[in-house]
């Protein structure tokens, strides 16, 4: 029950990009095309997945232990840069169809601040976990379920752009201006589903 | 003369948030009040200086190859020692700004910043720079944060001024900060092309 | 200088050496600001009692060490003449719109509520965060009352009921939101916020006092 509400509320209510602000820059930069939005979707929540696992091995069994805190921003961004690095070296060489689709993003997703950002959240356990205890399988479920929310925000994005093209559209309004307006619609179009967990939560009588 | 230069292009022509439309997490996500806006902007450009400087004094000692990773790391060890120093003594700005402060390090305009300009040009122009390019942020994160705090909580750097019935709580959220952000790029679009 | 030509050795020798140096230097600047860190969080702790408890009166207090129980913190704080003025209570609920909301109220040895401070929130920034002043402030009369078209879209200004907390006491007064057959009106548009505040000031007194009025009345929704 607690865990279908982190996923309903990741995807919907606290969507990472339309509410918290995360992972911005490819939601602007690349959402022109549906199918290229859902490429990028798919590697960040392959990314994203992977680096919380490791992230978080690597806060509850190295840092903390050594009371060595203080280091993890540095070591979580260099170990999130590696990971996209070897993930592309072991793409390319096991399914050159899949490097094909996703190897262009790879790069791009090292300084995608939602992979580094939900990798702080869930090793500090800051996150809305429903009352749950924060543990691995939970943090890895809410990274899931974050990466699913944007990849979803992304697509529909997309779709929306593709048509504004057709559009004729102010001159000083055209580009980003425009786009980031249009993300403004949509992230109040996602306000429209909070408290929608809590309504869950009483309907399934909790 | 031309280090003012490199200053003031860094806040006007290359203005990292309306023009080169770069860090734009922390620019959405920190701007709710014209303080929180500041201190995000000042926290970014004391980052955006040193690593400036460390990485133009560095540049000949940082092999090509492991470039961008060693870059990350000076970055990151300022970053890391600028949440030390918030949560020490700015406690209250520690918890507005919260995980946007370690979020710094992938913010793509200091590493921008240090590709384009710090490896390449000497220690003092490389200052120049950060200072400029993080006053641009700077202003333009407290500029954005005034009109949504103002229209959204009626209020200036915290001193009422609108009645609260007047509020336009919009603002203050998530879809406000899209919107202004979007408003504000298109002013400033046709202030360049009126310019040109 | 030249600059360093990328070999293997190179690399490896420049990337240790960058890493070793910026973890001795986060290691010394973690040395010096680790204890102001954990001075800066009790100072926190005790401004937050004196603010619940004392307020603004200008008299010698001294707070009795934490007691920790079911997940409660009290805080008990005597006068300079040994009188009990009143007991800190931080009470935290999984609840709010965002996750956790953590409150610190203040009640006398009657139950009545001296003070609170948000202390911690995940709310929406702007919207919940007024916590923090809604539950203290007189209610609005007579301010500027929009026309319908600004209340259409800016929302209603706040009517003429009743949220002010201070110097209600959870064993006579129905401390939930007025929907809920409460006294207490919702932050407008955080009636989740709102209810996950008052939910916190409830179980605070309930731990304290063992029992609030507004048990009898709400069932489901509380």
């Amino acid at each position: 029950m607690e865990y279908f509400l982190i996923v309903i509320s990741a995807i919907f209510i606290n969507n990472i990009v339309l509410s918290q602000f995360l992972g911005i820059c490819p939601f602007l930069g690349v959402s022109k095309k549906i199918s290229t939005a859902a490429g990028m979707g798919i590697a960040v929540t392959f990314v994203l997945v992977i680096s919380v696992i490791v992230t978080y091995a690597l806060q509850t069994w190295v840092l903390n232990p050594l009371g060595l805190g203080y280091l993890q921003t540095i070591l979580f961004i260099l170990v999130i840069a590696g990971l996209v690095q070897m993930l592309e070296t072991v793409l390319k060489k096991v399914s050159p169809a899949l490097y094909q689709a996703l190897g262009i993003f790879l790069p791009l997703i090292t300084t995608n601040c939602c992979i580094l950002g939900v990798s702080i959240l869930v090793s500090n356990g800051n996150y809305p976990t429903q009352g749950l205890e924060p543990s691995l399988l939970v943090g890895v479920l809410y990274a899931f379920a974050t990466a699913a929310g944007f990849t979803m925000a992304l697509i529909i994005f997309a779709g929306i752009r593709e048509q504004l093209d057709t559009v004729k559209i102010p001159e000083p309004m055209r580009g980003m201006s425009i786009a980031l307006i249009t993300a403004g619609l949509l992230a109040m179009a996602f306000m429209g589903f909070s408290g929608v967990d809590h309504g869950i939560a009483s309907a399934l009588g909790h | 003369m031309k280090y003012f230069k490199t200053i003031t292009d860094g806040i006007f022509k290359g203005n990292p948030t309306f023009v080169l439309l770069l860090g734009m997490c922390p620019t959405l996500a920190t701007t709710s009040s014209a303080m929180n806006g500041l201190g995000m902007g000042v926290a970014t450009m004391f980052v955006l200086i040193c690593s400036n400087a460390f990485i133009s004094l560095l540049k000949n000692l940082i092999p090509d190859g492991v470039r961008i990773p060693c870059y990350i790391v000076v970055i990151a060890s300022f970053v890391t020692i600028l949440q030390m120093l918030i949560q020490a003594y700015l406690p209250e700005l520690y918890r507005t700004l919260g995980i946007f402060i370690p979020l710094i390090v992938v913010n793509c305009i200091i590493l921008g910043r240090a590709e384009a300009f710090a490896a390449k040009n000497n220690v003092l122009a490389s200052l120049c720079d950060g200072l400029g390019t993080g006053l641009g942020f700077t202003l333009a994160l407290t500029l954005l944060g005034m009109i949504r705090e103002f229209f959204g909580k009626g209020t200036f750097f915290g001193t009422e001024i609108l009645p609260s019935s007047c509020n336009m709580l919009l603002f203050v959220l998530a879809p406000g900060a899209f919107i202004t952000l979007g408003l504000l790029i298109a002013v400033v679009n046709s202030i360049r092309k009126n310019q040109a | 200088m030249k600059k360093l030509e990328s070999n293997r050795l190179n690399m490896a020798v420049v990337m240790t050496a960058i890493a070793v140096a910026a973890a001795g230097l986060l290691g010394w600047v973690n040395s010096f600001t680790q204890e102001p860190i954990a001075q800066k969080s009790s100072q926190a702790d005790f401004d937050a009692i004196r603010s619940v408890i004392i307020g603004d009166r200008d008299i010698e207090f001294t707070v009795a060490p934490a007691q920790e129980r079911n997940g409660f913190v009290f805080h008990k704080v005597t006068g300079a003449d040994g009188r009990t003025l009143g007991t800190a209570v931080k009470s935290t609920d999984p609840n709010g719109f965002g996750g956790d909301l953590t409150i610190m109220v203040g009640f006398d040895t009657e139950g009545e509520i001296l003070g609170y401070k948000v202390l911690d929130h995940s709310e929406t920034p702007g919207l919940g965060a007024q916590a923090d002043e809604w539950f203290r402030q007189p209610e609005k009369t007579g301010s500027v009352s929009g026309s319908k078209l600004s209340e259409l879209i800016f929302g209603a200004p706040s009517k003429a009921g009743s949220h002010n907390i201070i110097g209600m006491n959870p064993a006579d007064d129905v401390m939930t939101v007025s929907s809920d057959g409460g006294q207490v009106d919702a932050i407008t548009a955080s009636t989740i916020t709102s209810k996950a505040f008052l939910r916190a000031v409830n179980a605070a007194f309930k731990e304290l006092f063992g029992y609030t009025a507004a048990d009898a009345v709400s069932g489901a929704s509380y």
